[in-house]
């Protein structure tokens, strides 16, 4: 390299030579551009993918024959009023309505609590589940969703969400009845609720 | 004994490699990226603790505005283009076929029947203009109500589609309402679906912390 130079400076006749600029650009800047452009992708990619909740309903027709029957201690029914309210009675002869809210103090507690008192009376059922051969523990608890008309869409999906962190299997989601709003309105008067009118209800 | 200099390096690095690679992961994800449909109303959607990921099979979305209009939209051009000339055929709407190619590669719609075709003529940007009414639904007679008929006709088209190979999957019906929609509004919906048979449907929603895994991560 000195020897070069020396020569350069020195030599009159020498032929001049063109500088040679170096070939190289500096990608820096190309790649925080492309890094930026990816992680923008990756994140629309996916997040563009929605949750979902899947949710079976009861068929329309019901085999009186087949359907079994649920003890009523087994039972809560939860009544989905509005200004975010739950209205919530256990069995059906000595119902007592009681209220609350869709908070983790609230709500779940209102389940869980039956949920223990469910398991004393009658034990959990035991289940191997299929793919990992881990036992489970299936509550004999059901519980009945009623939205009242008043009640708004995060409400019924709250209730929803509230049965998968409790881990209740059996819950249902049906119409209201007449009955039960009057229960709402006037909870002294008590729930006088047949085993008929309820299958009528049902039906509705 | 001449001093040690330590040797000076360059710190430029070559971006080379690097710029390649992270053009390649670029062009992928471009190329897997799916363009966001356009959605006939801006909805709200509630949050749970639901970690299921939409399918990607065919879906059939029904959408509950606030207000309680219900919108329709389902996928796959084969499977519109199909049920746009059965509806066509068995309702008398009148559409050519330039409307019906329209009709294969819209997004979703929410006009009673009657009015399709004006809402097929009009440009997107009239479209949005347009007051959109919502599919009419008939709560006692299940066979006049204009939702059951454009769900069940679509179900009925996606099936025709898989007999023919040219869609894998029979549609999965997503139920998307905003927080605040009336639970009627709702109710209106999945009484519909029950009434024709659809018993299993999604809900859609946006993404909430599992307090049980929460409290798993903090040692509760």
């Amino acid at each position: 390299m000195a020897e070069m130079q020396v020569a350069e400076k020195g030599g009159k006749g020498g032929k001049k030579r063109a500088k040679k600029l170096s070939t190289r650009v500096d990608l820096t800047p190309m790649v925080d551009l492309a890094f930026l452009l990816i992680t923008f992708f990756m994140l629309t990619t996916t997040l563009a993918k929605p949750n979902i909740m899947p949710v079976v309903m009861p068929e329309k027709d019901v085999d009186e024959e087949t359907a079994k029957a649920t003890k009523e201690s087994q039972v809560l029914t939860l009544m989905l009023g509005a200004d975010d309210k739950v209205y919530y009675y256990e069995g059906i002869s000595d119902a007592k309505l009681d209220s609350t809210d869709y908070s983790a103090e609230g709500l779940r507690k209102v389940i869980l609590d039956k949920k223990d008192r469910v398991r004393q009376q009658f034990p959990d059922e035991e289940k191997e589940d299929e793919k990992t051969g881990e036992k489970k523990y299936y509550s004999k608890m059901s519980v009945i969703i009623k939205p009242t008309k008043d009640a708004r869409y995060k409400n019924i999906v709250d209730a929803f969400d509230e049965m998968k962190i409790t881990n209740v299997v059996s819950y249902v989601l049906l119409e209201i009845s007449d009955k039960e709003l009057e229960f709402i309105k006037n909870p002294a008067g008590g729930l006088d609720f047949s085993v008929e009118e309820q299958v009528q209800a049902a039906k509705q | 004994m001449p001093k040690h200099k330590p040797k000076r390096s360059n710190p430029t690095i070559d971006m080379t490699a690097m710029c390649d690679v992270s053009f390649l992961l670029l062009t992928f994800f471009i190329l897997t990226a799916k363009a966001r449909p356009a959605e006939s109303v801006i909805v709200d959607t509630p949050s749970s603790i639901s970690q299921t990921k939409l399918p990607d099979a065919g879906t059939l979305t029904l959408l509950v505005s606030k207000e309680g209009k219900v919108f329709l939209d389902m996928v796959g051009q084969h499977t519109r283009k199909y049920l746009i000339d059965e509806m066509n055929n068995d309702y008398s709407l009148g559409l050519t076929d330039e409307e019906k190619l329209k009709f294969s590669i819209a997004g979703g719609f929410g006009v009673p029947r009657a009015g399709l075709k004006k809402w097929l003529d009009a440009s997107p940007t009239e479209r949005n203009e347009m007051d959109e009414s919502g599919i009419p639904i008939d709560t006692v007679d299940v066979n006049k109500s204009e939702l059951a008929t454009w769900i069940h006709r679509a179900r009925l088209a996606q099936f025709e589609m898989k007999k023919q190979g040219v869609v894998s999957d029979e549609y999965v019906i997503v139920l998307k309402a905003d927080k605040d929609t009336p639970y009627p509004a709702v109710k209106r919906v999945i009484n519909t679906l029950t009434d024709i048979n659809v018993n299993k449907f999604n809900l859609i929603t946006t993404m909430e912390g599992d307090p049980n895994k929460l409290n798993a991560i903090e040692g509760k």
